[in-house]
């Protein structure tokens, strides 16, 4: 008897707390909830906290409440200038209308592959109107906002919001790399090649200016020099014709006294005279007078 | 996973379920006081189950004998409920911690790093991320000791990451590390998924778009600074935008290089740049010998004229100063003077040479003159006959 009392309590409080966990349900900060009934959604809960059902009939599933990634894979598109580019880039969204969400696309799962084909043609669409250099240079915000819009409208009726759209990569395929490689090499050996031109130019111009300096240098000092060897030669030439202007006669005879004996007072000279002349005036003439 | 702190099992939710009317909701009850309560509530229980079932009211004594024995395994299970109460009510914050407590899924309070009190599970958990940590995140490299072995600080290059167009269409070999923490605990628990695969995007994202405004040898030298304040702004922004609640508090480039292909030709022009600056010294080494040793030669030139004009006009005031002396001389007796000099001179001149004298005003002999025999050395064959 009382084996059977402690039964039913048993299976009675077995009974509450299933139906405890059948009605009553929580919803996380992270999460949105729709409550369906059969399959009809019936409410959208995005606050969280606890809320409550009817058990059996009504059904709870969740949706996630924060912003979710999407990213598409890298894709080669044309730009505007017909330049390739790989592009990778991702887009941030929200799902903002649960109902309209799981009327859509039912999960996440199916949402990105509902997502993924718009978000990659709102980017060729957007990108295949500008250039290489409008991307990556000039206006690359500008045009992440102009996809981010185009991504919006396109999925608005999908229960998202498209909160951000980033590229990732602009990059060129490796094959245009490989050119641009090129080109930054062949631009690095110009400027190496003229720097050192420059470096020969201004080596060579120190060179021939210190030649030319020394040429001008050696030629105004001979020129300084000639000067003053004349300014000695003339003053010599005004001294002597000073001095022997007084008596040309005599200079002369004092002179040719001077040079006979500098000229002819060596061992080496042999010379053949008659003995005559004044010098010889007393030779055989004891008067001299011949 | 961070909910995993409060595994307070289904027993406990179970028990106390059974115990308390209205389980969830119900205001904070003293946990201690609870088992107490549940014995009593069972036993009161079974008595109204008892007064349920009229036949039941007369085997008292049959259950007081099994009522022995269930009171033993009611208190082991209630101990146990206890303490499963116990550890689902009390955690612990860490020092770089915050405790983010919620209740039934919703956010309520935040807590500071210690010993905190809780409503045990279903109805309050907690989370206890690390607000005060600084987390890094490597772009363009991966450290190899990510798979545990800590002793190679060795890193490994992720091309497709560092490698990006710059705004002259170079492109541009870019290592950097981004340290965030977090900055507001709900924010980034509850607002974005995967928080730091976000800030990873985005960083990437932003540096490419901050590399591709500007030209390649700015980023490379004056730039960096600018590029690295740029990039935490832009993705600061970002990030707020998403109410990620992160905080970018440095972005570090480590490498702003040239990529692997073409190093070699911009080391290249280093190397041209210092053969520029040889070159050029060279060079100046050489005018700085040439032209202060053509000063030196002039200046000698110069030295030697002036030597030269000293000397000749020294000489000729001497030889003019002898004259006039002689001169001054011979004024006063002019004839005799002369005639001293003239026979002077001549007895020194013939004095001391070798001498053929000859008459020829005598006999009329041919004089023979054998020239080689009278030089003694080189003969000066003259006949002097003055």
């Amino acid at each position: 008897m009382n084996r059977t009392i402690g039964l039913g309590a048993a299976i009675l409080m077995l009974a509450g707390v299933v139906l405890a966990y059948s009605t009553f349900f929580t919803v996380r900060m992270t999460e949105q909830a729709l409550v369906l009934q059969f399959g009809d959604p019936r409410v959208a809960i995005t606050e969280p906290g606890l809320n409550w059902k009817i058990p059996f009939i009504q059904n709870v599933i969740y949706f996630d409440k924060r912003i979710l990634n999407l990213d598409s894979p890298a894709e080669e598109i044309i730009a505007g200038d017909q330049k390739r580019l790989v592009v990778d880039a991702f887009a941030r969204y929200r799902i903002v209308d649960p109902l309209k969400f799981y009327q859509a696309v039912r999960d996440i799962r199916q949402a990105e592959t509902r997502l993924r084909p718009v978000f990659v043609s709102a980017l060729r669409n957007v990108l295949g109107e500008e250039s290489l250099e409008t991307l990556v240079r000039d206006d690359r915000s500008g045009l992440m906002i102009r996809i981010k819009d185009d991504f919006n409208t396109a999925t608005a009726n999908l229960g998202v919001e498209i909160v951000d759209v980033r590229i990732r990569r602009a990059d060129l395929p490796p094959q245009n790399s490989q050119a641009v490689f090129r080109r930054m090499q062949t631009e690095r050996e110009r400027e190496a090649a003229e720097l050192r031109a420059q470096g020969a130019e201004t080596a060579q111009r120190i060179r021939s200016r210190a030649d030319r300096d020394v040429t001008v240098l050696l030629a105004e000092a001979q020129r300084e020099s000639d000067t003053i060897r004349g300014e000695g030669d003339a003053k010599r030439n005004g001294i002597f014709a000073d001095a022997y202007g007084r008596d040309p006669e005599f200079f002369s005879f004092y002179r040719s006294m001077l040079a006979y004996e500098e000229g002819l007072a060596s061992d080496t000279t042999t010379m053949v005279i008659s003995p005559e002349g004044d010098f010889f005036r007393y030779f055989g003439d004891r008067s001299g007078r011949n | 996973m961070p909910w995993s702190n409060q595994n307070g099992d289904g027993n406990g939710g179970w028990q106390g379920g059974g115990g308390g009317r209205g389980p969830w909701g119900q205001p904070p009850q003293g946990g201690g006081q609870q088992p107490p309560d549940l014995e009593e509530l069972i036993r009161k229980g079974q008595e109204r189950l008892r007064s349920f079932i009229p036949g039941g009211g007369n085997g008292g004594g049959g259950t007081m004998a099994g009522g022995g024995n269930n009171r033993g395994i009611l208190l082991i299970l209630a101990l146990l409920v206890l303490g499963f109460l116990a550890y689902g009510s009390v955690y612990r914050v860490n020092t770089n911690e915050q405790g983010v407590v919620l209740r039934f899924g919703a956010y309520v309070y935040s807590t500071a790093p210690g010993l905190h009190f809780k409503l045990p599970y279903p109805i309050e958990s907690v989370l206890t991320p690390a607000v005060t940590e600084v987390n890094q995140i490597n772009i363009g490299m991966r450290s190899s000791s990510r798979l545990g072995e800590r002793s190679t600080g060795a890193s490994i290059a992720v091309p497709e990451e560092s490698q990006m167009l710059t705004g002259d269409e170079n492109i541009v070999d870019i290592n950097f590390s981004v340290f965030w923490k977090i900055a507001d605990a709900s924010d980034y628990l509850f607002n974005v998924e995967n928080p730091e695969q976000t800030v990873k995007a985005v960083a990437e994202s932003v540096m490419r778009e901050v590399v591709g405004q500007s030209a390649f040898q700015v980023l490379q030298t004056t730039g960096r600074l600018q590029a690295q304040v740029a990039v935490q702004v832009r993705m600061q922004e970002i990030l707020d935008s998403y109410k990620a609640g992160i905080s970018v508090t440095e972005v570090k480039l480590a490498k702003v290089d040239p990529p692997a292909a073409v190093i070699d030709a911009f080391r290249d022009v280093q190397a041209a740049r210092a053969d520029q600056e040889r070159l050029r010294n060279e060079a100046e080494s050489y005018a700085n010998t040439v032209v202060p040793q053509a000063r030196g030669e002039s200046e000698k030139l110069i030295q030697a004229a002036s030597a030269y004009r000293e000397q000749t006009v020294a000489q000729a005031q001497g030889e003019s100063q002898r004259f006039l002396s002689i001169y001054n001389e011979y004024k006063d007796a002019k004839s005799v003077t002369r005639e001293r000099m003239y026979l002077e001179t001549m007895e020194r001149v013939l004095g001391g040479m070798n001498k053929v004298l000859m008459d020829q005003n005598g006999n009329g002999a041919i004089p023979y003159l054998p020239l080689n025999q009278l030089a003694p050395g080189s003969a000066s064959q003259n006949g002097g006959q003055r």
